[in-house]
């Protein structure tokens, strides 16, 4: 988790220095270049929270899941049928 | 290349307004705000018309409705251009008149209206002032042709840049720099990061609201000098993560916007109707029982009131059943006059601008944005001019017969003057040492001076020696002014 949070910064500086050479085609607005980095490394943040808080929901669902399907195999094994 | 309107396809006097946008270009009629769509625009543009999020956004009033004009077509090409149809917000508002206030609310508006669109699947193409008017005190915002559909993949919202610049950063500039919000009359595309980075102080660009926007972009900006010539798409995101980052970035903007354009401040005008010693309870009544009863006589459908302070006389004109603008130099007296007609849900336009010095046009030729006075004249039936005369003929150094003559250009019945006397303290307080010039105006000059244009139907002198005077135009004398094009 702690190299994960090391990561981050690095990350940010990453995407955000590629998207300087970065220029969307059919803008009639300017989306400046600056701005335009700041969306990237924005985004790279925004992205990061949002894995971990996925991953972080496996992860617990995953729990509940393990000891749903433990508790469902000892029912099995006690009277032969699975639980619905 | 966008199509270019043929001549013919518009009567002649209206006004091109837009054209800066490759889909299409908005002319002013009259009664109407007429917008031809380009061929290349005109299937997204109908099928945003149709879709439920137009509806949704017209129906809550945050959008112009409008309407396929057929019959503005012209008939001589089989053709598969786009007329749309709105209706005329009167008088157009520019952000260069805002307060702050008004700006946060037209910002919030804008950010309002792109969440929404993300949900839909669309996505604002640009996002500036200049696509919200002022009907009343309520922003709406004007430009159809700013929605596009949008790319489930993308992250990137392309406008962000634009919002940042002409919203955010002329709100950070007007409360740490003190720029005036008036002062971006002369910036098309707002304020760039790099711009406010070398204006405000160090400490300040590090603050957790402005860091990314003016010292990261800046920063970036700055670094990335001489590579703007490399292109290459952006890349494919998951669409929900795209969609979420999309509603965060707009969460923050949202965030940074209330920061900087907190409630404002207090003005020696904003504080006038308090503080004002010169007058006693029993005037004030009797002005505001003067004002009313013409109010009644008149019932006048359109009414400016020039000076308007707080807006007292604004909120009775208005409860009177008529739409009112009131304009103030004050900000800060213009900002409570706002959140009152916006609290009361009173049809009053309130605009920070001063007679003596109109807000001048603007853009491309000076035909993109039009002078307040292009968009004031011969609009009204009844103008207020209370307790300004003196500021005209003292500070502005006016003569009465030109004050005349343009009161005669922005009514065309009615008009409401009060006369401040030189004996009166605060004629005396700016006399300074004038008096061979000022010092012996009497009731009798003003009413020479505006004989040409009007004559006197009521009057009543107040116990401080003012007197409220209620004029009509006299039939036939179209001052010059009124031949402007608005």
């Amino acid at each position: 988790m702690k190299r994960l949070l090391l990561l981050i910064p690095l990350v940010l500086v990453l995407v955000g220095a590629t998207l300087l050479f970065e220029r969307p085609a059919y803008a009639y607005t300017d989306p400046g270049t600056g701005l335009l980095a700041i969306q990237a490394a924005g985004s790279a943040l925004i992205a990061v929270g949002w894995y971990l808080r996925r991953k972080i929901y496996s992860i617990l669902h995953r729990g509940s899941a393990k000891s749903q399907s433990k508790e469902n195999s000892v029912a099995t094994e006690r009277d032969g049928s699975p639980l619905s | 290349m966008p199509q270019q309107i043929s001549p013919g396809s518009y009567e002649q006097g209206e006004l091109e307004l837009t054209f800066r946008d490759p889909a299409g270009q908005l002319l002013l009629t009259q009664h109407h705000a007429l917008r031809h769509v380009h061929p290349a625009a005109v299937e997204d543009t109908l099928a945003f018309l149709a879709s439920p999020l137009c509806a949704s956004l017209e129906l809550s009033g945050d959008l112009i409705p409008s309407k396929v004009d057929d019959s503005a077509a012209d008939p001589q090409k089989i053709s598969n251009e786009l007329w749309l149809k709105h209706p005329r917000i009167d008088p157009i508002s520019y952000p260069w008149e805002w307060t702050v206030a008004q700006w946060r609310a037209a910002a919030e508006l804008t950010l309002r209206i792109a969440k929404q669109a993300i949900d839909a699947g669309w996505v604002l193409k640009d996002a500036t002032p200049l696509n919200v008017l002022f009907a009343g005190p309520r922003p709406i915002f004007v430009d159809v042709l700013s929605f596009e559909r949008r790319n489930p993949k993308s992250s990137v919202w392309l406008a962000y840049g634009q919002f940042v610049r002409t919203f955010l950063l002329p709100l950070v500039a007007a409360k740490f720099l003190k720029w005036p919000l008036q002062a971006t009359l002369f910036s098309r595309d707002g304020y760039e990061p790099a711009m406010l980075y070398k204006a405000l102080p160090r400490w300040r660009c590090l603050t957790p609201d402005l860091f990314d926007v003016i010292t990261l972009a800046a920063l970036f900006e700055r670094s990335s000098g001489k590579r703007q010539e490399a292109r290459r798409p952006f890349k494919d995101t998951d669409p929900e993560l795209a969609k979420h980052i999309l509603h965060k970035r707009i969460d923050r903007l949202g965030k940074q916007i209330r920061h900087v354009a907190e409630a404002g401040s207090e003005s020696q005008w904003s504080e006038y109707t308090r503080s004002a010693n010169h007058y006693q309870a029993a005037d004030i009544s009797s002005k505001q029982e003067f004002v009313r009863s013409v109010l009644e006589r008149c019932s006048p459908a359109h009414v400016l009131d020039i000076g308007a302070n707080t807006g007292t006389y604004s909120l009775l004109a208005s409860k009177s059943g008529a739409e009112v603008v009131a304009i103030d130099s004050d900000e800060a007296a213009i900002e409570m006059l706002w959140r009152a007609a916006t609290q009361q849900k009173q049809q009053i336009t309130a605009l920070v601008a001063n007679i003596a010095r109109p807000t001048p046009a603007a853009g491309w030729k000076n035909r993109e944005q039009l002078s307040l006075l292009e968009r004031l004249t011969g609009k009204f039936d009844l103008v207020l001019m209370l307790a300004v005369i003196h500021h005209l003929i003292l500070r502005e150094q006016l003569p009465l017969t030109h004050i005349g003559e343009l009161c005669a250009s922005l009514t065309h019945r009615w008009l409401v003057l009060e006369w401040v006397p030189p004996s009166d303290p605060m004629y005396q307080e700016w006399l300074r040492g004038r008096d061979e010039l000022y010092g012996s105006l009497s009731e009798s000059d003003l009413l020479n001076a505006f004989s040409p244009f009007f004559r006197v139907l009521d009057r009543t002198e107040l116990g401080n020696q003012r007197v409220v005077l209620l004029f009509e135009r006299k039939a036939g004398e179209a001052s010059p002014l009124e031949a402007g094009p608005a």
